[in-house]
């Protein structure tokens, strides 16, 4: 026993240190390869600072791919040209082209009346450690980011992950399986009653399992009980069916109604993250919260995306002066009022309470229901946003002496029928 | 007879049931309104497109819209705040310095907003509205658009940048930069350049 044990924790130990002996040769392996890989064209400069000096310096007009920006893009950019020209032209370009280099003078050329500016502080290994920095973002990532480009963005959006879709699914997955699981029981009784039949059976004549269960239908059709209770399911569900239908009027909720252009509010309030006020410029300031007009479109779709489908509509639209046909999802009825601007300043309420998960939605839709019950339920429920807000403090006072409550907003008037209609 | 006519009257009322709880809204239909005379506006609602509007735009789009062109040369009443400055020529004269123009905006204009930490909040809190999403949260130009927009400066390289001359930025736009004076209230923008000059020069 005591030897076995030893043995086996010996073999335990010997495998472990080939495991971790195998990991550590690998793992050096990998990296030597990566370092080389980076140093190989740059003569050895160091990407990391290269990567800052790129930042401040050359990001503003080079991008690190083959795109343009302002000048060139500069990928591959130490197989196009050796590091002693480079050095030279990043110093000082303008002597590069009046030497009458060809390379440089083609540049310019292309690019003028620009010239690219002069960097004469940069030291070699400056300028080494940025070229370094621009072979390792050429060289794939060994683990791409989560976008790395607008296309991959668009087309990795799953279908649904929404509860509801979870739901509908699980729902489907359980029909499904109790549809077999009846199809097997049905099999089996067929089966049962052909082998147990004969016997049974009066007169030695096995009658179908189709039609008893014809015989059995016809007996539970003439059965009163059985009949009153689905008269009275039948009037419950018609009534129910009734109510809803009517108490719906009016209520537009599920309401997403395709737009003239497929603007992804996921993409860019969700995945870029670009501010809602950003583009509703008015959301702070006035009664509506604005819908952007093209120019704001323009400020990225200017540079971005200038080839898609639905980017060429924004500019058939500008071309033309012809204005986007949005159409309005969220509408109230003209009896009431609402205003942007009281709910978002003083209210402090951020737009996802009322509009749901917009940074989610790939088409918008109405999540709340806009009804004067769900108003006026965030009115009972919602305090008021009365820290450092002087406003407020003498109310906040008064209110104290006769409530232990804190101060709500129906308290000051949000239940007031002519608060809202007037 | 009577059986079989009652057996029908139910598989009726069954089929009846499925179809009255089947039935779904469209995504497409906004559903019914009662009196919808009381639901539609009577005025003119901001972003109302209509059939018919008289409207510049009438005659090249489908539909008018309620919306129109403020007229060239506008200055907007509540813009035009002579309150947080000295001098109300000053305040006029950012409309009038031509987009071209950036070294007059570097040499006249002047932040009538004063600097304090109340304004440099407000001006991050816009900074994080308007600029972040490029320009990143430290100015680094390492925003999440960024990396698709391309081109977007450190501020890191710009500190002693000249106030008029950010604020002439944001208005008008520069190289890849496009104008954002649309966007942004004049007030709101000089608040925003106190917030980028604290980034320019180091946080």
């Amino acid at each position: 026993m005591h030897t076995d044990f030893i043995g086996f924790s010996l073999i335990k130990m010997y495998s472990r240190s080939v495991i971790s002996t195998l990991v550590i040769v690998l793992i050096a392996l990998f990296s030597s390869y990566q370092s080389v890989a980076q140093d190989a064209a740059a003569g050895g400069g160091d990407a990391a600072k290269g990567k800052e000096l790129f930042s401040t310096l050359c990001q503003q007009c080079h991008a690190v791919t083959d795109e343009k920006v302002i000048g060139p893009g500069l990928k591959g950019i130490t197989k196009r040209r050796d590091t002693a020209w480079l050095l030279k032209w990043v110093k000082n370009p303008q002597a590069v082209i009046s030497s009458g280099d060809a390379y440089a003078t083609a540049l310019y050329a292309k690019f003028q009346p620009l010239v690219m500016q002069s960097f004469p502080d940069l030291s070699d290994d400056d300028i080494k450690n940025i070229l370094a920095h621009i072979d390792a973002s050429a060289a794939p990532a060994p683990a791409a980011g989560p976008a790395t480009g607008g296309a991959v963005a668009a087309t990795a959006t799953p279908a649904s992950e929404s509860p509801s879709g979870l739901f509908t699914a699980v729902l489907v997955a359980l029909l499904v399986v109790m549809l077999l699981v009846l199809g097997v029981l049905l099999v089996l009784v067929t089966i049962l009653s052909k082998a147990v039949g004969p016997t049974t059976g009066e007169g030695g004549q096995a009658t179908p399992f189709l039609q008893r269960l014809k015989t059995s239908l016809g007996a539970a059709a003439s059965n009163s009980t059985l009949r009153s209770i689905v008269l009275w399911l039948f009037v419950f569900v018609v009534t129910k069916q009734t109510f809803d239908g009517l108490y719906s009027v009016g209520v537009s909720q599920g309401y997403a109604p395709k737009q003239p252009i497929a603007f992804s509010h996921k993409l860019h309030a969700g995945q870029y993250q670009v501010n809602c006020n950003y583009c509703h410029t008015s959301v702070y300031k006035g009664k509506i919260a604005t819908i952007p007009s093209a120019n704001i479109c323009m400020n990225c779709h200017g540079e971005i995306k200038r080839e898609s489908p639905e980017i060429q509509k924004i500019y058939k639209a500008i071309e033309t002066d012809t204005p986007i046909e949005w159409v309005r999802v969220h509408n109230l009825p003209d009896l009431a009022y609402f205003n942007h601007a009281q709910h978002t300043n003083v209210g402090q309420v951020q737009c996802q309470t009322c509009h749901g998960e917009i940074e989610k939605m790939e088409v918008v839709e109405q999540r709340s229901s806009l009804t004067m019950g769900w108003c006026i339920d965030c009115h009972r429920k919602t305090e008021v946003a009365t820290k450092d807000n002087a406003y407020y403090d003498k109310l906040v006072a008064l209110h104290k002496k006769g409530s232990k409550e804190p101060l709500r907003v129906a308290n000051i008037g949000g239940l007031e029928c002519s608060k809202c209609h007037y | 007879m009577k059986f079989t006519r009652f057996n029908r009257s139910l598989l009726v009322m069954a089929a009846a049931m499925l179809t009255i709880t089947a039935c779904k809204r469209g995504h497409d239909n906004p559903g019914k309104t009662y009196a919808p005379n009381m639901y539609e506006p009577v005025g003119y609602e901001p972003y109302k497109q209509e059939e018919g509007f008289k409207t510049p735009y009438t005659e090249k789009g489908t539909r008018g819209t309620a919306l129109w062109l403020p007229v060239k040369g506008t200055v907007s009443r509540r813009n035009y705040n002579t309150k947080f400055s000295d001098s109300s020529a000053r305040d006029l004269m950012i409309y009038n310095i031509p987009a071209d123009s950036i070294e007059i905006a570097e040499r006249t204009l002047v932040n009538p907003i004063p600097l304090n930490e109340k304004t440099l909040a407000e001006g991050k809190e816009y900074y994080s509205r308007f600029c972040q999403h490029c320009h990143g949260e430290t100015g680094k130009g390492d925003g999440l658009v960024a990396a698709q927009y391309k081109g977007v400066p450190n501020y890191s390289s710009m500190s002693g940048m000249k106030e008029g001359h950010i604020f002439h930025v944001i208005t008008n736009g520069r190289n890849r930069m496009w104008p954002h004076g649309s966007q942004i209230t004049p007030e709101d923008r000089w608040k925003i350049v106190h917030y980028v000059q604290k980034l320019q020069n180091g946080g």
